[in-house]
């Protein structure tokens, strides 16, 4: 049989099972038996809530993911059921859930989320929520859940592994800088101009491993959300100037020189201090990398109402426009790069974009092909201005939330 | 000068530290795992201790643990490892430790300097304290 003769026949069977109920029953309760056919048919779990965050229906494939009969939880309100965590597996506030953010926003919410199934078990979903509007009105939503508990096993596994491998590379790693460091300073009595030109080889080469090993360790550690940002008072120029000695022998081997712009406070900031020597190491490092002999590099610190910026600017190649969305991707590595620079893999900057995010800032920059880019950092002023329901009114929330109590009391 | 303890499974960076330190002009002592530290530490008390956090046998933090740092006022501890910016870390701070730096990333002149300023930090603390109080 044709693939359009079965369709023509399955229409067909449609109709008259649809004549035959509306024979029966009145129109609307045929549709209604229509539609609870076509909810319990979705292969994801599917839950609706009314506009309240009230749980109106639960598919079987929901039931089975997370417990509970449609019996059990139908008129129940949804967050009251379901403590919600995020991937990292930390608990999440009403307000900050996915589905308390679709009903506040209008907007279709997609994320990794973890609930408890019914006998107290975490499980892993991904999740999308959509809002439903009737008439441009919302009147609740629809959850599409998915069971993503064995990719994120495999997920875990490897950055387990890639964690350790860069570990054990690192430990023979440090000693080989630390013992070329100790013959270049002299420590092991002179050296001929030749041998140190040879030493300071192995050194730029040793940097170059220890920066992919670093890059690959944090990477992993990002993705399986164990990196911890520690927040501290600091003073940002002691962190710029020490990236810049860090990175001084690779500039001084193209004559690119370093300016840095700081208030006279030494720019004092709320973060972590690794992580940002982390980021300016990587942006400093591409900035040496594409800038061409005898350039300039300049890190720049200000602050604003609400934020602070340091900015890492260059004389370099730029950044060719075609190429600014996808930037902060993993693995991505511009045209104009490809075919003059043959070291980097494309993961600096999709690591200054995950740490970022950790430290609570921003990333972005601007660029121009053949005359130079400027990455800026910001950071908000107060660590805590970090929810994600910041772009929404208070008082929208705190409506409703309001609301949401109104219906459970 | 200064006693420091350097406490380093590596070999081959232990005997790197206590050659670095040495040159710095400070008496250096050396173990190999938090074990051997802990003997050390029964009869000696150093200025600081340069401490790695992933060690067979005994590791730094339980070294720590063990130590009882924070009743230890006068001993500062610089961690020196390449687990940064991990839970590891922050527990270590946590128990006391003064710094924390990343080895794969440190040369031996910025070492010195690190444990210059941690010991001078300690020192200056120490000054505060005697000081007598003006009435």
């Amino acid at each position: 049989m044709t693939r359009s003769k079965i369709l023509c026949t399955k229409s067909h069977l449609m109709g008259h099972i649809i004549k035959s109920m509306s024979d029966q029953t009145s129109q609307a309760e045929s549709q209604q038996i229509i539609t609870e056919v076509l909810f319990n048919s979705i292969g994801d779990g599917a839950i609706t809530t009314d506009e309240y965050g009230k749980l109106t229906r639960i598919n079987p494939v929901a039931e089975k993911l997370l417990g509970y009969s449609s019996k059990e939880v139908v008129g129940i309100w949804f967050p009251k059921l379901f403590t919600a965590y995020d991937s990292n597996g930390a608990q999440m506030p009403i307000t900050e859930r996915p589905l308390t953010r679709a009903l506040v926003t209008g907007q279709i919410i997609s994320e990794h989320v973890i609930y408890k199934h019914k006998n107290g078990s975490l499980v892993r979903l991904s999740l999308t929520i959509s809002p439903i509007n009737i008439n441009k009105k919302l009147v609740g939503c629809i959850q599409i859940l998915r069971d993503i508990s064995s990719e994120y096993e495999i997920d875990k596994m490897k950055s387990d592994f890639i964690s350790l491998a860069s570990h054990q590379l690192r430990t023979p790693l440090s000693a080989v800088k630390t013992y070329t460091h100790m013959l270049i300073d002299g420590m092991m009595g002179p050296l001929s101009q030749s041998q140190l030109k040879s030493l300071k080889t192995i050194l730029t080469a040793v940097n170059r491993m220890n920066e992919t090993v670093s890059t690959l360790l944090n990477i992993s550690r990002i993705e399986s959300g164990t990196i911890v940002a520690e927040r501290k008072p600091l003073q940002a120029q002691k962190i710029i100037n020490s990236v810049i000695d860090d990175h001084r022998l690779t500039a001084s081997d193209k004559d690119i020189t370093f300016s840095v712009n700081c208030p006279s406070d030494g720019f004092r900031l709320v973060t972590d201090g690794m992580v940002l020597k982390e980021v300016l190491g990587n942006l400093v490092s591409n900035a040496i990398k594409y800038t061409p002999s005898k350039g300039k590099i300049t890190i720049s610190a200000k602050r604003d109402k609400t934020r602070m910026i340091i900015s890492v600017s260059d004389t370099g190649v730029g950044i060719p426009i075609d190429s600014h969305l996808n930037v902060f991707s993993k693995f991505f590595r511009a045209e104009n790069v490809i075919k003059n620079e043959a070291s980097g893999i494309g993961l600096g900057l999709y690591l200054v974009k995950g740490l970022m995010n950790e430290l609570g800032g921003e990333v972005w920059f601007e660029s121009q092909e053949g005359k130079g880019t400027t990455f800026y950092l910001s950071f908000p002023t107060k660590a805590s201005n970090t929810s994600t329901l910041k772009h929404i009114s208070p008082r929208k929330v705190k409506n409703v939330t309001a609301k949401v109590r109104k219906t459970v009391a | 000068m200064a006693d420091i303890l350097v406490v380093e499974d590596d070999r081959d960076l232990n005997a790197a530290y206590k050659l670095i330190l040495e040159s710095a002009k400070h008496k250096v002592k050396t173990a190999l795992n938090g074990v051997e530290a802990l003997k050390i530490l029964n009869d000696y008390t150093p200025d600081l201790i340069l401490l790695d956090l992933l060690m067979p046998v005994m590791g730094g933090l339980e070294l720590l643990q063990k130590y009882q740092l924070k009743k230890h006022k006068d001993v500062k501890v610089l961690i020196f490892t390449n687990m940064e910016n991990s839970p590891e870390v922050t527990q270590a701070y946590d128990l006391g430790a003064s710094r924390c730096i990343i080895k794969s990333w440190t040369a031996p002149q910025n070492l010195t300097k690190v444990v210059n300023d941690v010991l001078e930090e300690s020192n200056k603390a120490k000054a505060k304290i005697k000081q007598p109080i003006n009435r």
